[in-house]
């Protein structure tokens, strides 16, 4: 009798244990991972590239932070590494990773982090997430140097609110991005009145000049003697 | 030209398609002229990216059959200096340009060739024919799933000639292996094994850095999204980033995997799966395509299967060594590439699968018997484009087939990216069962450079 009354208290015990035992295993796989992604030796970030897929949703943050490291390869490491994290999160029936991925890159985006690492954050989003990222998105619309990204991002996300929130955009973004805002509505099968597309308006303006005869017979004859002053150098 | 004299031109070649039921070509130097029709009857060709490659061509061009039925007019690039310096290899009077769009405005320009880094080559291609120019792209045709649907549209829909580079459709011995395949000598084949040496790594990675000043970092960049300058982007190796070259399996892959695709009678079709196994990314650097990969297409009814194996350190360790051959023999310069064909009766293999292709010694000599299968024998890459803007006639390595190559050399990618197994529905035209990866069948691309 008193065993049976004791074994809810025992099985509730095992489960925090169990979770525990759980946390210290990721908190482990994620210091691992990032001691790796932080080694000098790039065979060894690699090897931290390669396996960080199964650590997961733990890792995205101290990932992200690590994506503004001063040092070049470990920063672009930490990138590639959370690339194969999005990756892993997004193989087919693994919708809670999924969403635990997408959930703690959101809260990345939202903390104060560098415009690249920003616009990289998107893109993993673009990837995996669904009406979820659609506000946090859309919003940046209003971000100067992330609004093209977010307008992209919202043009791949699917479903009915990413479209509301173009047709939104639309009418509330800077009138001259709003083009831009009506590509994607067009790119995902919706009528714009206005807004038409520039794409085949040329703008951009060469300094490089036509060779007439004369000109051209001048870069022959300038061509020609580089390469025989080039000759002489290196008969000398 | 006046505008009157461009609406007169465009009613008149709808009036002869229309009239005749097939494409009718008109030189475009003809209307240029008026009062001296047919003095000029060249068709004028514009180069947009003249780099390297874009400037090859031209003189391969130059050097065809057809060299004398073409005039170059105007060149493009985003770099002013690569522009300059090209443009003293071309005659006189060639305009430069630095935004590909004027060239389309420009009613005297019947054709253009692309020759830019892949991710251009999609956006182009559309623009160019709804622009109602004849087309050479560069291969491969597309990067992603989308681009390429895209482009047979506007091909089609603007009835242009289109011609994509992968010109060991071209070559003699090509044409010898095809022959040899399709009349049974090794009997039915169920599989090609195609392999390549690797994709470099970046062992001197740098830092991202403003772009020089001769270079319109955002113009180079186009549709992809924008990311700071870095001088390992370009110019030539554009073909190690993912997003833009996609490493040796889009860059030689569009070769070899167009030949079997070719000769194996696959055009139109797709595989059923697609897996990357043993695959093997850049240590570091900005590089990113797979360094070593092997990618398994499995095709049903007919079965075959088509592998890519990129391994190996200078070549492939499996790959058959150079054959020997004659002084007077076409000689092997590229032996590092190249596939093997299995059948249910032997086995054959030739090097190369681009402006390079080399058939080994049985295939070359064998000779048809009586009533045996010939093959279609392409004149020349060039030669069997301009065929298709004077008559209408399908190119050899049409848009349809070459965005079916490509098609193959994005599924593999993205298979390594993702390290799992991808299924392909060819008839529904889409990865199946797999959201992440139906996503990446496309890429929003960065306003004006889009569709």
């Amino acid at each position: 009798m008193l065993a049976k009354k004791l074994e809810p208290v025992s099985a509730a015990a095992a489960a925090v244990t169990a979770l525990a035992a759980e946390s210290k295993a990721a908190e482990d796989a994620v210091g691992q991972l990032l001691a790796k992604i932080k080694d000098k030796s790039d065979k060894v970030r690699y090897e931290g590239i390669s396996g960080a897929g199964p650590v997961g949703a733990a890792a995205v943050k101290p990932l992200v932070q690590t994506m503004a490291d001063g040092e070049m390869e470990v920063a672009r490491a930490a990138r590639r590494a959370l690339w194969n994290i999005v990756r892993y999160a997004g193989r087919p029936k693994a919708r809670k990773e999924s969403a635990a991925v997408v959930k703690e890159l959101l809260a990345a985006l939202a903390a104060d982090a560098p415009v690249n690492v920003k616009r990289e954050l998107m893109w993993m989003i673009s990837e995996l997430a669904g009406d979820e990222a659609v506000e946090p998105i859309a919003a940046l619309i209003q971000h100067k140097d992330l609004r093209e990204d977010a307008r992209m991002v919202l043009q791949r996300l699917p479903g009915k609110k990413s479209l509301a929130a173009l047709r939104t955009a639309l009418e509330t973004a800077p009138e001259e991005f709003r083009p831009n805002i009506a590509v994607s509505l067009r790119a995902r099968g919706q009528k714009v009145a206005g807004y038409p597309s520039a794409n085949l308006e040329p703008t951009l303006q060469t300094k490089v000049q036509v060779l007439d005869a004369a000109a051209l017979a001048q870069a022959e004859k300038e061509a020609k003697e580089t390469k025989q002053s080039k000759r002489k150098g290196k008969k000398q | 030209m006046s505008g009157k004299m461009q609406l007169n031109r465009r009613r008149f070649l709808a009036a002869a398609g229309a009239a005749f039921g097939a494409p009718y070509f008109i030189p475009s130097s003809v209307f240029a002229a008026p009062g001296r029709p047919g003095a000029n009857e060249r068709i004028t060709v514009a180069l947009i990216g003249a780099g390297g490659r874009g400037n090859g061509l031209m003189k391969e061009l130059d050097r065809s059959d057809v060299g004398h039925e073409a005039q170059t007019v105007a060149i493009c690039d985003v770099d002013e200096n690569r522009l300059a310096n090209s443009l003293k290899s071309y005659e006189p009077g060639v305009k430069p340009y630095r935004d590909y769009r004027y060239i389309l405005e420009r009613k005297d320009i019947d054709a253009v060739v692309i020759a830019t880094p892949d991710h251009w080559h999609a956006v182009m291609t559309v623009h160019a024919a709804e622009c109602g120019k004849h087309i050479y792209v560069e291969k491969p045709a597309c990067c992603t799933i989308e681009e390429g649907k895209k482009m047979i549209e506007a091909v089609n829909k603007a009835k242009v000639a289109c011609q994509v580079g992968s010109q060991g459709r071209s070559q003699p011995e090509a044409y010898m292996m095809h022959r040899y395949l399709v009349n049974g000598n090794i009997g039915k084949v169920s599989k090609v094994w195609a392999w390549h040496y690797v994709s470099p790594s970046d062992n001197s990675p740098v830092p991202d850095s403003d772009p020089p000043p001769e270079l319109d970092w955002d113009a180079w960049l186009g549709p992809l999204r924008w990311r700071p300058y870095n001088r390992r982007y370009l110019p030539g190796s554009f073909r190690w980033m993912m997003e833009s070259g996609g490493g040796q399996i889009r860059d030689r892959g569009a070769h070899v995997m167009s030949c079997a695709m070719w000769w194996m009678g696959a055009d139109g079709t797709g595989p059923v799966t697609v897996e990357a196994k043993n695959v093997v990314f850049p240590t570091q650097g900005v590089w990113d395509a797979c360094v070593e990969m092997e990618v398994t297409y499995e095709f049903k009814n007919p079965d075959w299967t088509l592998i890519w194996a990129q391994k190996g350190e200078k070549t492939h360790p499996d790959a058959p060594p150079a054959e020997e051959r004659a002084p007077n023999e076409n000689q092997i310069s590229r032996p590092g590439y190249g596939a093997i064909y299995f059948g249910d009766k032997g086995q054959c293999h030739h090097w190369g699968g681009d402006g390079g292709t080399w058939a080994e010694k049985k295939v070359r000599e064998w000779q048809p018997g009586p009533g045996a299968k010939d093959v279609r024998k392409s004149p020349g890459h060039f030669e069997d484009w301009f065929e298709g803007i004077k008559t209408g006639a399908k190119t050899i390595m049409n848009i349809e087939a070459a965005v079916g190559v490509a098609n193959l050399t994005i599924l593999g990618n993205l298979s390594a990216i993702l390290g799992r197994k991808l299924q392909w529905d060819q008839e529904k035209y889409t990865i199946v069962g797999d959201a992440e990866a139906q996503r990446l069948m496309s890429r929003p691309q960065r306003y004006p450079w889009v569709f």
